[in-house]
């Protein structure tokens, strides 16, 4: 499903990635986690290409784009590989113009071309589905932010992409309103959505994740089952960042 | 001190006044609101592009209009071009210089409008794939609309009031025609007075009109 090999990526000198290899077989869920600054939302956005990577190579359900030094990415292999990906991001990015509904119409009927009527009606089950029923005709503002990242997670799905990228989706939520996003990112796994999530809510990656991905300055420290990562792992710096989450909980 | 006969004269000319108003003043602002819009929107999406040669094109023709005087630039379009063989209807030349004088002014205000609008915005719209031009036009530019709607408010309001110049290239407007009745009863303070006030009856009619519209946008955001 995902295929990622010898990713790098620089910001000018700044080396952010240095070398990311991954594979996630379909309807499998893939949790990173790592310290601030280690490159876990620069991995993400080079995923959906909101990033172009330096080099390597990407591959999401059969399309596959090579990154060379200096050589760039036509669009529309761009576009056709945004299609194969929805993304939710930190501070939800909804539409303020649009309502919960026309969120999550707007990939359909704009990229899609698909009708009003059908979109309007996939709408309607997608804000269903993230237990928004009723909430159709709200602007953003009048909704409560975890009501806010869940449409953006309904629009995300909107286009039916094969893989959901998550970036820290509950960060700018107040904790009251974590359980309710976490509840429909579960769901979804148990639907056998495949799904790429960065998270700091480490009780829920340990839950969720088929495999979890520890990073750290830019490479990928650890990486297994969860089990594994958590409770085996040798390398002294995965103990001494786990030992650390441990301290602050 | 206001005896009849000035009465009858302000009566008398409140009419042609506010009739060279609605036929002549009006029609000629809301032309060149609408057209310089076009314009404006157009300099704006091309100073904000990649393109190397549009975009100094469109950087000249804004500073050479904010550059140079509304007046001098009408007589240059009116009096100048006819040496050049182009000779213009007084009309049509104020409507090429204040379309021109809109759309320098405003796609500052467009252009800032634009960058205003968070990058999540545009990421957000990428991310559901997206091209730029359907990033802009479904995404972008409605919110920043929204956020032009005062400026650009303004910008009509200074037109309404600026057409006035057009008096200066034989333009029967509201103002030539306060001139010219000025001409035949020598009463120019009381006609110019008059004219003064028919514009700012025009004005606070658009102010009520602004202020309406704003708060028709103001359903989606909060405050
Ligand atoms: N557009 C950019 N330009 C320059 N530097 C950037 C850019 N984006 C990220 N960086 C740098 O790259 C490094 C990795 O950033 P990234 O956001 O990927 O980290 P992260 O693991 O997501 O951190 P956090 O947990 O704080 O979200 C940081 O040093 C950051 O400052
Ligand atoms: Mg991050």
């Amino acid at each position: 499903m995902i295929e990622v090999r010898d990713l790098h990526k620089s910001f000018g000198p700044l080396a952010v990635l240095k070398g990311i290899n991954l594979s996630l077989a379909h309807g499998k869920v893939l949790v990173i986690i790592g310290p601030s600054g280690s490159g876990k939302t620069t991995l993400l956005r080079c995923l959906n290409l909101l990033e172009i990577p330096d080099t390597g190579s990407l591959g999401i359900g059969g399309q596959r784009v090579e990154f060379a030094a200096g050589g760039g990415v036509p669009a529309k292999a761009v576009r056709a590989l945004r299609l194969k990906t929805g993304m939710v991001f930190q501070s939800f990015h909804l539409f303020p113009h649009m309502t919960a509904l026309q969120n999550v119409m707007e990939g359909p009927v704009t990229v899609q071309k698909r009708s009003r009527t059908e979109a309007a009606l996939l709408g309607r089950e997608l804000l269903g589905k993230v237990g928004l029923a009723g909430k159709e005709d709200a602007y953003p503002h009048q909704l409560s932010g975890g009501q806010q990242q869940r449409v953006a997670i309904a629009r995300a799905m909107a286009t039916s992409p094969e893989v959901l990228l998550f970036d820290e989706p509950t960060s700018a939520l107040d904790p009251e309103l974590v359980g309710e996003v976490l509840k429909v990112i579960r769901q979804l796994a148990a639907e056998g959505m495949t799904m790429v999530i960065v998270t700091h809510e480490m009780k829920f990656a340990a839950d969720v994740a088929d495999q979890l991905v520890l990073m750290d300055g830019g490479v990928i420290l650890e990486q297994g089952p969860p089990e594994q990562v958590f409770d085996h792992s040798a390398h002294p710096r995965v103990r001494q960042f786990l030992n650390r989450l441990g301290g602050e909980e | 001190m206001m005896d009849e006969r000035k009465l009858q004269i302000l009566q008398d000319s409140l009419l042609p006044l506010l009739q060279a108003g609605l036929a002549y003043t009006l029609p000629l602002a809301l032309l060149s609101f609408v057209l310089g819009l076009l314009l404006a929107v157009a300099t704006a999406l091309v100073r904000i592009s990649s393109w190397y040669i549009p975009q100094q094109i469109a950087r000249f023709y804004v500073w050479v209009i904010r550059g140079t005087p509304l007046l001098v630039q009408l007589f240059i379009i009116f009096y100048g071009l006819p040496a050049a063989g182009v000779v213009l209807d007084p009309f049509i030349a104020a409507l090429i210089g204040f379309t021109l004088s809109v759309g320098a002014y405003s796609s500052e205000i467009v252009r800032a409008a634009i960058l205003s609008i968070p990058k999540g915005q545009w990421e957000a719209a990428y991310s559901l794939g997206m091209t730029r031009s359907q990033a802009l036009r479904r995404i972008v530019l409605p919110q920043a609309a929204r956020v032009s709607v005062p400026p650009l408010s303004n910008s009509f309001i200074s037109l309404i009031k600026d057409t006035s110049l057009a008096a200066g290239i034989t333009y029967v407007e509201m103002f030539r025609t306060a001139q010219q009745i000025t001409a035949v009863t020598y009463e120019p303070l009381l006609l110019y007075s008059e004219a003064a006030a028919v514009y700012l009856l025009f004005c606070s009619v658009l102010s009520v009109l602004q202020h309406l519209l704003e708060r028709r946008f103001d359903r989606y955001s909060a405050a």
